[in-house]
């Protein structure tokens, strides 16, 4: 190797005068391969500037980063209609729970308002039997009545019927 | 022109950006912090970003003032060995290896006593291989003051290097 080369580039580096090109050349030269001991003592120069190259940052940086720079972005998310009354929903169902509660309660508490079906725990109305029948016959008749006057109303469409049925015969 | 994106174009400067706030604040968690002020900075103005000629240069200038900034507030704190210099790489024995060491401490010492200008143009001019050009406009100095900083800079470390070389360290 020509030495005198390098020293000639190491003279114009300290001017200020290599080219990028001379500089990695030395680079090359006082970081790889032997260095003769007029040179050594500049090697670490070169090494150090070498070494320098590799200093960085890691990845969790990148990722710190893009974390910072890319959150404000706010992305476009598709919303149902339900998905929309979701809420609602919820505060409908919450609603209905505590009705329904309510709802229990009120009928454990009043049980008594309930319809009684067992007609052993029914009692008499009246104290006097003739007044009692007086009332149901009065209650019967109205019955009655009422049904009569669907009946006829039934009797009387079948015999109109039965009428034109008979006249078309003849 | 081209679309910048900062997943591809920006973010991968983020260790460029490093070495220089870190040359110019001495401290790697303030030098992060920079790298990421300068990134939060640009993303700002990404509408802009068409303008610039080089998005590149641009984040460096942000990221050189903001480092600047930083280091005025941290007081004349000087100097910080960092534990990655202890690292050698090729010494054949022990004592070659301590004298490698010692000498790489020494080199990184004497860079960054420099004042900040001559630092950063050696930062970006022997680290990061960048030519005149890309320099000045970064520093937003002429190439010729750019050349003239250069210089200085590598009189003064070579002067300091061989005095306290010369005394046998």
């Amino acid at each position: 190797m020509d030495y005198k080369n390098i020293e000639q580039l190491l003279e114009r580096y300290w001017r200020g005068e290599t080219s990028l090109e001379e500089e990695n050349q030395l680079r090359d030269f006082f970081t790889s391969g032997e260095v003769p001991a007029a040179l050594l003592l500049y090697k670490e120069l070169f090494v150090y500037q070498k070494e320098q190259q590799i200093e960085g940052l890691g990845a969790d940086f990148d990722a710190r980063m893009l974390s910072k720079v890319e959150s404000p972005i706010v992305k476009a998310k598709h919303l149902s209609l339900v998905s929309r009354f979701k809420p609602l929903f919820r505060a409908a169902a919450v609603v209905t729970v505590f009705l329904m509660l309510g709802n229990v309660a009120q009928r454990s508490l009043f049980h008594n308002d309930a319809l009684d079906y067992n007609y052993n725990n029914y009692r008499d109305t009246y104290d006097d039997p003739n007044v009692a029948y007086k009332k149901v016959s009065s209650a019967l008749l109205i019955l009655s009545d009422e049904i009569s006057k669907s009946n006829n109303q039934n009797s009387a469409d079948s015999i109109y019927k039965a009428a034109t049925d008979s006249v078309m015969n003849e | 022109m081209q679309e910048i994106s900062f997943r591809k174009d920006i973010l991968p400067l983020k260790d460029k950006l490093f070495r220089l706030a870190l040359r110019i604040t001495l401290n790697r968690a303030e030098a992060e912090d920079v790298v990421q002020d300068t990134m939060l900075r640009v993303w700002s103005r990404r509408d802009e970003w068409s303008k610039f000629d080089s998005i590149e240069a641009f984040c460096m200038t942000v990221a050189r003032n903001l480092a600047i900034d930083r280091s005025q507030k941290m007081d004349a704190k000087n100097l910080e060995l960092t534990p990655e210099m202890e690292q050698a790489s090729d010494a054949s024995g022990p004592y070659n290896l301590l004298v490698q060491t010692e000498r790489l401490n020494l080199i990184h010492q004497l860079i960054n006593k420099l004042p900040e200008k001559q630092r950063t143009v050696i930062q970006l001019r022997d680290i990061e291989g960048k030519n005149y050009k890309e320099i000045a406009k970064v520093m937003g100095l002429t190439e010729e003051q750019v050349k003239v900083t250069l210089f200085r800079a590598r009189q003064k470390v070579k002067e300091q290097y061989l005095a306290i070389d010369g005394y046998g360290l």
